[in-house]
């Protein structure tokens, strides 16, 4: 197919654009120039990869199984590439901090590589997923972890720079590593949110009951919990710095764990 | 807990007491020590099998584990007294938080005790006309909202404020936590939850309630008329439909199919559908062929007799014995003739020859599965107040990040040389570049009258 193959090449297309901002910034040569068409290639190649994920829209309806390209662990993580990629160029022009790129992107190149090892033919739905529901509560979901990503990426870049004075010179201040830490998971949070009340909308029309304490749903509430134990630490009580980069850390793993983790454990997501 | 220890040590025992509670429900500390205490709690009933007897866990767990299990309830962890505890001590706290804040809301609305978080001065600007009306002009520009103005001696104070709702935003998301808790308490004390397992054309008026297992009556009787299942041509299940029909004192008073995401809901109780298992043989189709070769199809319902056309054979699909091992058991075919022994024929595979009956010859072509489905069955009256919290949360989030209070004040004073301003404002999001773009336009207003 040749959304498959399209995802293949956005795959490398992301590898060499990380290493060319990898050799950029080892050579200290993030001048304006070399960061404009940098960032024009990340843009570029997520245009492409925007137009994998339509394609592959199209190609269901092609083979008369229609249906959007968010139904197995193969496209999801195709998609939560996608928004990660997202949310690092929208990060890119709201801060202005290149390193974030820098250090996102590998997340990037690694979900995509991971999508190699699966199954990427177009399964018909199976009848659990077949509801309207499944596009907003997986799009929301994604884009919340994407905000994560982006604040777990600022927190290691901050905790790191806290490390080593040698590397502080050349990375962003701490105050606008802990804006970023901070403000990512202000647009993550309610995603999240949003996320969860559709997915709960969604299980009590399926299987009669909008809370389970299935794996997934019970995970996905950890992960709300530390994220707003994180947001109350921070307008409440004023936290910033490290203690933040630490929560917004543990708050990714949870994430993480959510994602991937849950499928070791026995439940009803199994699908994903 | 820290905070209730400050409390002053004279007051009476009962007052230090009600006041260390009161700061400990109104403290964010409590806030943010409940969402760790619930995250952690959470996790642990996630590795930990939920809802198996506590008697499973003596084998494979050591034995202090197992005495934590039966202690804690960390078998059915979820509905234990200690994490329905940490639920109530977050709503409390909530409602805590929220007595503290709402009585606020009113006065901030109005614009007292308004804190501003940044001010500057033009201890020299142009007349006051020219200033108050260049300024004005921007300001309405950048605020997009017209002034108060309010005259005052020798001058003239100017306020704009957008997006004032915003404050509506903390006590939204706060109040659908807590009005969601509610919701989740109406369930478990009026909601019921339970599974129905009803064959292909039989009627069913009650269901078993899980995890209790008690059987309870239905307010109706759910008839069952079919059972599908339609296959993808991979092979994978495209469809799960069972067609029935609820009675209400023997009339049908409402007919339709449930599917997967598709519940049948009736006086609010609401069927889904769960599972479905193969529980005989609806029918075996049989071909009876001739001497001439002409072929007669024949299909045989269990314990129904079929006469084979021109003979004195009679012909009945055995119904199964149910067997105590649950084994699969192979379908039987009784051949009668009259003043003979009856004869039992097994049917093994397919397009197997089973008898020669006369000048017949019988063939076994083929068979349908009876089902039975299985429903869930649900009645929640806490759903719609879950939803109510849902939406508040959500209407929360909007108003506390999609808007932004925020507020100007321009006080122009007249002076000898011409007049004075002092400008300040607050903005509850994003306050510095709120600051950088009231101080461009105000220097913008300042130069431009001052240059005419």
């Amino acid at each position: 197919m040749i959304s498959t193959d399209l995802n293949t090449y956005v795959t490398f297309g992301y590898l060499s654009c990380g290493v060319g901002y990898l050799i950029a910034y080892m050579t200290g040569a993030l001048a304006s120039s070399v960061r404009k068409w940098m960032l024009a290639f990340l843009i570029l190649l997520w245009c492409v990869h925007t137009s994998a994920i339509g394609l592959r829209w199209i190609e269901s309806y092609q083979m008369g199984i229609g249906h959007a390209p968010l139904s197995n662990l193969y496209e999801s993580l195709i998609f939560f590439a996608w928004s990660m990629a997202l949310a690092l160029i929208v990060a890119r022009f709201r801060f202005g901090a290149d390193v974030l790129v820098l250090l996102g992107l590998p997340l990037v190149v690694f979900t995509m590589a991971y999508t190699f090892l699966l199954d990427h033919s177009i399964k018909p739905l199976i009848p659990a997923l077949q509801s309207n529901w499944l596009v907003a509560h997986v799009i929301a979901c994604f884009l919340g972890y994407a905000g994560f990503a982006v604040s777990f990426v600022a927190a290691l870049l901050l905790l790191v720079s806290r490390a080593s004075t040698g590397l502080e010179k050349r990375l962003p201040s701490h105050h606008l590593l802990d804006e970023i830490v901070y403000r990512s998971v202000l647009v993550g949070f309610p995603m999240l949110t949003v996320g969860i009340v559709t997915g709960a909308a969604w299980a009590d029309y399926a299987w009669g009951s909008y809370w389970s304490w299935d794996p997934k749903e019970t995970w996905s509430l950890v992960t709300w919990l530390v994220y707003s134990a994180f947001l109350h630490a921070r307008l409440a009580r004023g936290w910033t710095g490290r203690r933040m980069a630490l929560l917004s850390v543990l708050g990714f793993a949870a994430v993480l764990f959510t994602y991937f983790g849950v499928n070791y454990l026995p439940g009803l997501h199994s699908y994903f | 807990m820290s905070k209730s220890k400050k409390s002053d040590p004279s007051s009476s025992g009962v007052g230090s007491l009600f006041l260390g509670l009161t700061s400990f429900f109104t403290s964010v500390r409590t806030t943010i020590g409940v969402l760790f205490l619930l995250a952690a709690a959470s996790v642990v009933g996630t590795i930990i099998p939920q809802e198996v007897a506590a008697e499973q866990f003596q084998r494979g767990w050591s034995s202090f584990a197992y005495r934590l299990i039966v202690i804690l309830d960390l078998n059915s962890m979820y509905r234990s007294w200690w994490f329905v505890l940490l639920l109530v001590v977050l709503a409390l706290n909530l409602i805590g938080c929220l007595f503290n804040r709402v009585p606020m809301i009113s006065g901030e609305w109005r614009g007292i005790g308004r804190k501003h978080s940044f001010s500057f001065d033009y201890p020299d600007a142009g007349a006051v006309d020219a200033v108050r009306a260049s300024v004005t002009d921007r300001m309405t520009g950048l605020m997009r909202t017209s002034p108060q103005t309010t005259t005052v001696d020798h001058g003239v104070n100017l306020v704009w404020v957008r997006d004032r709702f915003q404050l509506f935003g903390f006590p939204l998301i706060h109040l659908g936590i807590v009005v969601i808790l509610l919701g989740g308490v109406i369930g478990l004390f009026y909601g019921v939850k339970g599974h129905v397992q009803i064959k292909e054309g039989e009627t069913k008026g009650s269901f078993t309630v899980t995890p209790s297992g008690e059987t309870r009556p239905l307010p109706f009787q759910i008839a069952v008329d079919k059972f599908t299942l339609t296959r993808y041509s991979t092979g994978e299940p495209k469809e799960f439909r069972s067609d029935v029909r609820l009675l209400k004192n023997g009339n049908v008073a409402l007919q339709g199919s449930i599917l997967v995401n598709h519940p049948l809901t009736y006086e609010g109780i609401s069927l889904y559908q769960a599972d479905y298992r193969p529980v005989g043989l609806k029918d075996v189709t049989l071909v009876a062929t001739d001497a001439s070769g002409e072929e007669t199809k024949l299909a045989l319902r269990p314990e129904v007799p079929v006469q084979l056309a021109e003979s004195p054979y009679q012909l009945r699909l055995l119904s199964p014995n149910p067997r105590p091992t649950g084994q699969s058991t192979v379908p039987e075919i009784s051949v009668e003739e009259p003043g003979q022994k009856p004869k039992r024929i097994s049917i093994v595979k397919k397009d197997q020859t089973l008898a020669k009956l006369g000048d017949k010859e019988l063939r076994f072509a083929g068979y349908s599965l009876l089902y039975a489905t299985g429903l869930q069955v649900g009645y929640d009256p806490g759903t719609p107040v879950v939803w109510a919290g849902c939406g508040s949360l959500l209407v929360g989030f909007v108003l506390a990040l999609f808007t932004n209070h925020r507020g100007v004040v321009v006080e122009i004073r007249r002076t000898a040389s011409g007049s004075s301003v002092h400008v300040s404002g607050r903005s509850k999001r994003l306050r510095k570049e709120f600051r950088e773009k009231i101080e461009l336009a105000i220097r913008d207003g300042m130069e431009k009258p001052q240059g005419r």
